[in-house]
């Protein structure tokens, strides 16, 4: 990524020792600093989540990249821009310490701080280059899942690059940020289409495709939402892949009773089109096994204290928790429910539990999460060892982990600029039928066809995900 | 001690909602008059949106050109960088300002002697 750099710093002297002013980096309580900075051990490796202040509604979430207790604190962040901080302390006195701050923030951070904060930015000269677009969520709950989804579409626009490109013209790739909100996303997706972009891949909730789908309508580009949704909203010119909620249900229901014996089970989803999607099919599925529905609730996009629902979860005598909710808002369930003792209570299922959620929920919160995606890092696949090499070649070895969203967004990009290079002036409708109807029994990872509902069956242990089989819906 | 921070009438320029309406407008239409921002805000009259386009150019989001009778206004875009660095520069300063107010309310925690790792 070439890009200027501008460095900031500050910095504070208070009367702690070096030892204590470090060992009050990630407490909750009201001794905690840097806005209450959240990690779940203060080692390098460890994710960390900070809240932006100043009414951003983001945060800055990474990992630790260097801890000398007492001496530096390093954090390499990627959302919502790739950055470091680092933090030293220098002893002054007996109990004197100077702390310094610096933060490096690219170009890419300016402008996406001054978008997030109201200003209309120029839009792109022309470059000559096939321009695509990429609509993620770089602030706002769904900031977590999203986080490796920006890597791998560069990874796959420069891999295209590498061949040649589509029709001799090199590709571009775009970037907007929806806030996890569907007006966001509605005013982003009209401006990536005015820059020219001719396909719009996204990794957002089905709240903001919706809207961003509705937008494109008027004009002619591919919209393609490639993760986890419930389906629906298919048009000549808009395509779904990823995941769906009937074919996760009917692996996960049948382990978990197998397993567990729980059949009562009780609902958590967001007020929107993805859970009350998810929440169907589960019912469905559950009844037709004989298991029932206790109760189910749903909470606005962006909650984060959860106590009223795990006080109904309780009361309700459920002995299977399944939660369709996603990001931050999924991270503080889960940790409210670990922490309120529902782990004892009840066996918990997750539709979102990729590997960049479990590393802010925890390895404590998160451990016995039963899950089902179609892709985890740990799969076997041809194909997944070199992708692996290469997404830490190009990103490092403190980007987040790949998940079922980011690859499943590498491998959209990948395959439609096969096919565009292929038929360079075949209108987005062509395309996308052309696509759909795209005949692959490949296994490797980058080439397996989307429109098969493959899945892992999974369940979380500590802080990796666990593969235990592999079903074909 | 904290060092100053770089105070910036900016941070606040689109706390206002006429403000980010008239930013909003800006966005939509490209430059326009001050009678044509005006015309597309029912909620204040011309003098109050002279007042919050006066704290607007300010602050350097946006910038006005003079032609006869008329006053053209446009979002700048460097503007909007300095004010997005003023943003950050402000989050640092509050970062240490944080660390300093949290060394006098609360009880130390006990030490770390060993070091864990260096990456």
């Amino acid at each position: 990524m070439n890009s200027a750099t501008v460095t900031l710093s500050s910095e504070a002297d208070v009367n702690l020792t070096p030892a204590e002013a470090f060992g009050r980096f990630g407490r909750r309580d009201d001794a905690g600093w840097m806005f209450r900075a959240r990690c779940h051990r203060v080692a390098p490796g460890y994710a960390v989540a900070i809240d932006l202040p100043g009414g951003c509604d983001a945060q800055v979430l990474g990992r630790l990249r260097v801890v000398l207790p007492g001496r530096e604190i390093v954090i390499e962040h990627d959302q919502p821009w790739r950055g470091q901080l680092r933090i030293k302390f220098e002893r002054t006195g007996m109990a004197q310490t100077r702390v310094r701050f610096r933060a490096q923030v690219p170009s890419e951070g300016i402008e996406w701080l001054a978008r997030h904060r109201g200003a209309s930015l120029p839009t792109p000269a022309p470059t000559g280059a096939r321009r695509v677009g990429l609509l993620t969520s770089k602030s706002g709950s769904g900031a977590v899942y999203s986080m490796a989804a920006e890597y791998m579409a560069q990874l796959a626009v420069e891999q295209a690059n590498a061949s040649g490109g589509v029709d001799h013209r090199p590709v571009e790739l775009l970037i907007a940020d929806d806030a996890t909100d569907h007006l966001q996303a509605r005013r982003e997706t009209v401006r990536l289409i005015e820059a020219g972009c001719q396909a719009i891949f996204a990794c957002v909730t089905s709240a903001s495709f919706g809207a961003a789908a509705a937008a494109a309508e008027a004009y002619d580009v591919l919209m393609v939402h490639p993760v986890i949704n419930e389906g629906g909203m298919e048009a000549k010119r808009v395509i779904r892949f990823g995941e769906r909620p009937e074919a996760q249900m009917g692996t996960l229901s049948r382990i978990v009773e197998r397993e567990t014996g729980g059949n009562r089970w009780f609902l958590v989803g967001q007020r929107y089109s993805w859970s009350f999607g998810a929440h169907r099919a589960a019912a469905k599925i559950l009844d037709a096994s004989g298991s029932r529905v206790v109760a189910q609730r749903f909470t606005s996009l962006g909650t984060r204290e959860f106590a009223p629902i795990i006080d109904s979860i309780r009361a309700s005598g459920a002995d299977v928790v399944m939660s369709s909710l996603v990001g931050a808002d999924e991270v503080a369930f889960q940790q409210q429910a670990y922490e309120a003792g529902l782990r004892d209570l009840a066996s918990r299922v997750s539709l979102v539990m990729d590997e960049c959620t479990l590393e802010h929920v925890g390895p404590a919160a998160g451990n016995g999460i039963w899950t089902a995606l179609n892709y985890f890092q740990s799969v076997s696949n041809p194909g997944n060892t070199e992708l692996l090499q290469a997404y830490r070649e190009h990103f490092g070895p403190w980007a987040p982990p790949l998940s079922s969203l980011s690859t499943n967004m590498y491998e959209a990009i990948r395959q439609y600029l096969e096919l565009a290079a292929l038929h360079p002036d075949a209108a987005p409708s062509q395309l996308a039928a052309d696509w759909r109807t795209r005949k692959s029994d490949r296994d490797s990872v980058g080439q397996r066809n989307m429109a098969t509902q493959r899945l892992y069956l999974a369940r979380a242990e500590e802080d990796v995900i666990r593969v235990l089989d592999e079903v074909v819906a | 001690m904290v060092r100053p921070s770089t105070e910036s009438l900016a941070f606040d320029a689109l706390s206002d909602g006429v403000r980010r309406q008239i930013l909003a407008i800006l966005s939509d239409h490209g430059e326009c008059t001050v009678s044509e921002i005006t015309e597309r805000i029912d909620s204040v009259g011309r003098t109050t949106v002279s007042s919050h386009l006066r704290v607007l150019r300010t602050s350097g989001v946006v910038q006005e050109r003079k032609v006869g009778r008329y006053r053209y206004v446009r979002l700048d875009a460097d503007g909007s960088v300095r004010e997005a660095l003023d943003f950050l520069q402000r989050i640092m300063t509050q970062a240490a300002d944080e660390l300093s107010a949290s060394a006098v309310t609360a009880e130390p925690q006990e030490s770390f002697e060993e070091t864990l790792a260096v990456g």
